[in-house]
């Protein structure tokens, strides 16, 4: 073998790229993506399809490289193939393709009828090609994880006056991570500003009331005290005797209420200053908060709060954002109602709109198998071809497989044979659901498994890859495999004096 | 509003996981067809290759519906509104 | 919001994908699998034909193999019996040497034999004449007489070469054999009285005096000895 640059060396790529991957799980967390069944709609704006289609989805721009992937694959065979028996294959990956589909070509000329032998493993070698690329797509590093950095909301249409709105529903904060890019705060779920603002209001309610108590508990101990006052005289008459002036006048009401106010208000401070520590914006607290000078108490907490959003400003703009973006910052994104979906766009850069929608990725590809469009699509491909190639080996005789009524009344069992047939023809579409949902729950349950796995050890779910390597192989053989024996079985009549199905029963055993 | 959307997610929640029970018959069903053909193909190497197809068929019925219970599970976790 | 909204169905994109798939598959048939799988049809054909022209090469081995092994077979078979041959042509060409030297041998002792006799002849024909002489003196000196000395002779003569009447009668080739060996006179008289002439004269000290006559299996035995043993066993 030909020593090359890469023998021996591959060890310490592998290294690095492990060294690597741990510096990029630090600096960008993973987080657990929203996790959705249909395929994530590119952002408007993106990709646009032609005749109607609507948006592009990441599951069909997948589908589409598996395609632009299987052409590639196949010039490249007709380049090196050999042109006759006699000359052997040149190496390479050409090998390794003509191994693997030598051997595929064994397993259905073993099953196959030779007659029918061209269709059914044309079919058997697609499928088999199309579902086991999309399945391994799911290994690609990244897939869950890169992506658009979008708003997540909700279409909510109001029923009296028709309008759409675009209502914010759960997701993250999002933070620059590098290269200009945005990334997802995984330790900060992201709360709406009207949420904020409640929790402030409340959080300030409920210090307000801690105030109130401690000023009426104070005013309380005041009167037990000394009993003066204008409003205790009963209980200073019943308590003259313990009366002491100088008790009274270090009980001070006022004192006492602001004091348990600020208390109340440094616990909830301190909440929220961890959940700035871990990155997050604080949103609009010092807004609120200020409401206390009203309340004639001096305020200081607010001067950290300034200092820490300046802090975070001038972080931000550091990150290749210019005070031009912030000047022109665009709409109010939650005055916008239009039904339009083109023109809704949040800009990340713009610090007000960032704070003010729960952001999620999506990811720019992900397995074509996870979305039922494939897998319905080849399902119903690979039955009605089954269908296509029973007539066209039974001619209409295919159909009294299903509509068995010609022993009806000639042999007590006929009506046996008429219900079997019905159940075949039932289980004919229950087979397309079957094809559709086994490989759409084994690699989208695949997928989730690979991405939670990612979350939770972050550096090393390599275990997980390799099963999922495996399954991949094992669903796109059961698919493609499946296809050829159903085929195969349609080619065969069930009622031996049909000449066609006697070759074909030969040709199976 | 807020104990709705809990008792929502407690139904959900509580769904999947009796929806995943059936996943047992396909575990069964895998186990008994795996077990067979391996023992066959201990008895009878020769014929390894026959064995493994159909038990691969095998084992893709029997997990099929393991698979529906899956499924169902999923759509009753990310697709029920 | 409907149901089929909840779920993100939505018919545009559902029609979208539907039509993509269709793309996909007219395209991917066209470009991938269809040439493809003519590639691997015609690889696995070519490698089962390997696999028969393997099979057909081993078979053909196999053939060659016993083939060789057969041609290996006979030419063992024909080295051994090259080997036999030469064997059996040497176990003949030993026994024909050894016959030869048995002959050669057998020719030498008869030589050897015969030279012997004639020595020994040559000496009995000189001891002979001593024994006539000896005999004539003891004869003289137990007589007291003279007997002439040509008469005596012829005694001695006839004491030696006295041919039996029994033996007239033989025919064929005859074997005389005589105590000592007999003069040519003496010879040509035996011949001329068994009216024979195939004979052959040998010496045997042992038989004392007289002729032996032999032909075929009869026996005419007219020796000295013999009649000292008929006497011997007269008298007893």
């Amino acid at each position: 073998m030909r020593k090359g640059f890469w023998d021996g060396k591959r060890r310490y790529v592998a290294l690095l790229m492990l060294i690597a991957g741990i510096f990029v799980a630090l600096r960008v967390p993973p987080v657990v993506p929203i996790i959705q069944l249909p395929g994530e709609k590119y952002p408007p704006g993106t990709i646009e399809l032609p005749f109607g289609l609507g948006v592009m989805t990441n599951t069909l721009m997948m589908s589409i490289i598996v395609w632009i992937l299987l052409v590639i694959l196949a010039l490249y065979v007709r380049s090196r193939r050999p042109k006759s028996g006699a000359e052997v294959p040149r190496g390479g990956f050409y090998n390794l393709f003509e191994m693997v589909f030598e051997g595929l070509y064994g397993f259905v000329s073993g099953l196959a009828p030779e007659r029918y032998f061209r269709p059914i493993f044309g079919m058997f070698m697609t499928i088999f090609l199309i579902v086991l690329l999309s399945n391994w797509a799911e290994l690609l590093p990244g897939i869950d994880s890169v992506g658009f950095i979008e708003p997540h909301y909700e279409i909510v249409v109001d029923e009296e006056t028709g309008e759409a709105q675009h209502v914010p529903t759960d997701g993250w904060e999002i933070y620059p991570a590098f290269l200009g890019g945005w990334a997802l705060n995984g330790q900060c779920d992201w709360v709406s500003p009207e949420a904020e603002a409640q929790a402030d209001a409340d959080a300030f309610a409920s210090a307000e009331q801690a105030a109130e108590e401690a000023r009426a508990e104070a005013e309380l101990e005041l009167k037990q005290a000394g009993g003066h006052g204008e409003e205790a005289t009963e209980a200073a008459a019943e308590e003259s005797g313990h009366g002491e002036e100088a008790t009274a006048s270090t009980i001070d009401p006022d004192a006492r209420a602001e004091e348990a106010f600020r208390e109340a208000e440094a616990a909830y401070v301190a909440q929220k200053q961890a959940r700035r520590d871990r990155g997050c914006y604080t949103g609009v607290a010092q807004i609120a908060w200020s409401d206390l000078d009203a309340k004639n108490f001096s305020d200081t907490t607010v001067e950290d709060d300034h200092a820490a959003t300046e802090d975070e400003v001038a972080a931000d703009a550091e990150h290749g954002e210019t005070t031009d973006d912030l000047a022109a910052a665009g709409e109010e994104p939650s005055e916008e109602n239009g039904g339009e979906e083109e023109e809704f766009h949040v800009d990340p850069n713009d610090p007000e709109q960032r704070k003010a929608w729960p952001f999620v990725v999506l990811p720019y590809i992900r397995s074509p198998s996870t979305d039922l469009n494939m897998t319905l699509a080849l399902a119903l491909s690979a039955m009605a071809m089954v269908q296509v190639i029973g007539f066209q080996a039974l001619g209409l005789g295919y159909l009294r497989k299903f509509f068995a009524f010609e022993n009806l009344f000639k042999s007590p069992l006929g009506a046996i044979d008429v219900f079997v047939g019905l159940l075949e023809l039932i289980g004919e579409f229950a087979k397309v659901l079957s094809f559709a949902f086994r490989l759409l729950g084994n690699i989208f349950a695949g997928s989730i498994l690979l991405f939670v796995m990612s979350f939770l050890v972050t550096v090393m779910p390599w275990p997980f890859f390799m099963l999922e390597f495996f399954v991949g192989i094992i669903q796109a053989l059961v698919f493609a495999l499946l296809t050829a024996i159903f085929m195969s079985l349609a080619t065969v009549s069930h009622h031996h004096d049909d000449e066609h199905g006697e070759h074909a029963e030969e040709g199976a055993h | 509003m807020e104990q709705a959307q809990a008792l929502i997610i407690l139904g959900k929640a509580i769904g999947a996981g009796i929806a995943m029970i059936g996943a047992l018959g396909g575990g069964i069903g895998i186990g008994l067809a795996v077990s067979g053909a391996v023992q066959a193909m201990g008895r009878n190497p020769d014929h390894t290759p026959t064995i493994q197809t159909n038990m691969i068929l095998g084992v893709a019925f029997a997990e099929a519906v393991a698979i529906y219970a899956l499924v169902v599970a999923l759509i009753i976790l990310f697709v029920l509104q | 919001m409907s149901p089929l909204d909840n779920l993100g169905i939505n018919p545009g994109f559902l029609l979208v994908q539907i039509i993509a798939f269709i793309v996909l598959y007219t395209l991917l048939t066209r470009f991938i699998y269809d040439p493809l799988v003519n590639v691997l049809r015609e690889r696995r054909a070519r490698i089962a034909k390997g696999l028969e022209d393997a099979e057909a090469a081993a078979k053909a081995r196999m053939n060659a193999e016993n083939e060789a092994e057969k041609i290996r077979a006979d030419a063992r078979a024909e080295a051994s019996k090259i080997i036999e041959e030469a064997r059996q042509r040497a176990e003949q060409v030993g026994k024909d040497v050894e016959a030869a030297a048995r002959q050669e041998a057998e020719k030498i002792r008869a030589d050897a034999r015969a030279a012997a006799a004639a020595e020994r002849d040559a000496q009995l024909a000189g001891l002979r004449d001593q024994v006539v002489n000896i005999a004539v003196a003891l004869s003289q000196r137990l007589i007291g007489g003279t007997l002439d000395a040509k008469r005596q002779k012829e005694l001695v003569k006839d004491f030696f070469a006295k041919v039996p009447a029994e033996a007239k009668s033989l025919s064929g080739s005859v074997e005389v054999v005589s105590a000592m060996p007999l003069e040519d006179a003496e010879q040509q008289l035996v011949k001329k009285e068994l009216g024979v002439d195939d004979v052959t004269f040998t010496v045997d000290p042992n038989i004392l005096g007289g002729l032996v006559i032999r032909a075929g299996d009869r026996v005419v035995d007219g020796s000295v000895r013999s009649n000292l043993n008929k006497l011997a066993s007269s008298l007893n």
